[in-house]
């Protein structure tokens, strides 16, 4: 397979994640860490997290829709949030960090 | 060819820092630290991490890529030795071994080389330097005569070698996140 210099860096990158993710390592990035926090003051008033509650916190004011957004996935898939088991889209339980 | 320049400046490049590191910095420390350590092999041996990482990126390219950096650092450690036919044997075996052990297990069917699509195993990359290590153990003790207690050594230092080398790409990249 010819790889071009940017996907030998990325499969760097990738296989640092592997390590990250299997030594316990995975860090969250500063925009990541500020829509948690804000989830979990959140969170203290009800048990479910709205996105538009989030967006409005002012922790997370001066980040970008797209940035928010991404960062939102992010901690879905690192496990921080869940999507609630509520029909409605858009709601979120906070979870303890692993 | 200009991705086989880059490929050969970049993995020569990081072998003669990791190997300089090593035999002026760490050995000389390991010296201080454990004077009663007897054998000559270093307990950090950060080239071999260099060998292993090169293999799996760039496959059988590694062989060319990763040769002039060997054989400067031969050259710097042994001067005109460089060209005995034992030093030269020992230059093909620590460039060949690992990518010889990346294709013989995929050809066994455990293909862990960067394809598009497939999470990379870093554990099965550590795997992949240990047997790489024995290997070139053996085989350098067939040229060189090592005796059989060096193994041991050698491999600790391979394997420490390799770990450390991970960790200090995962803190550099980790480093350059912070910074962008």
């Amino acid at each position: 397979m010819e790889m071009t210099e940017i996907s030998k860096l990325a499969e760097l990158r990738k296989l640092m994640q592997s390590m990250e993710r299997t030594l316990g390592l995975e860090e969250l990035s500063p925009v990541e860490r500020d829509i948690y926090y804000a989830a979990e003051e959140l969170s203290k008033t009800d048990a479910e997290v709205r996105t538009y509650g989030l967006i409005e916190h002012t922790l997370v004011q001066n980040v970008s829709r797209p940035t928010f957004f991404r960062a939102l996935k992010s901690l879905v898939q690192k496990g921080y949030l869940s999507h609630s088991g509520n029909a409605n889209r858009g709601r979120y339980v906070v979870n303890t960090p692993r | 060819m200009r991705s086989w320049a880059t490929d050969t400046l970049f993995a020569s490049l990081a072998y003669i820092a990791a190997s300089l590191l090593t035999f002026w910095v760490l050995m000389p420390l390991q010296n201080v630290f454990f004077p009663e350590y007897p054998s000559r092999a270093s307990l950090l041996f950060l080239p071999h991490g260099v060998r292993v990482l090169s293999a799996w990126l760039l496959g059988w390219r590694a062989i060319p890529a990763l040769f002039p950096g060997v054989f400067i650092v031969f050259a710097i450690l042994g001067g005109t030795d460089v060209f005995l036919p034992s030093r030269l044997m020992a230059i093909l075996i620590a460039i060949t071994t690992a990518p010889a052990v990346f294709y013989i297990l995929k050809w066994a069917g455990w293909d862990l080389l960067p394809a598009k699509g497939r999470a990379p195993c870093w554990a099965c990359i550590m795997g992949v330097g240990v047997i790489t290590s024995i290997l070139v153990s053996i085989l350098t003790n067939w040229v060189f005569g090592s005796s059989t207690s060096e193994y041991v050594a050698f491999l600790i230092g391979d394997v420490s070698g390799l770990l450390f080398l991970m960790f200090g790409l995962y803190f550099a990249f980790r480093f350059v996140d912070r910074r962008a």
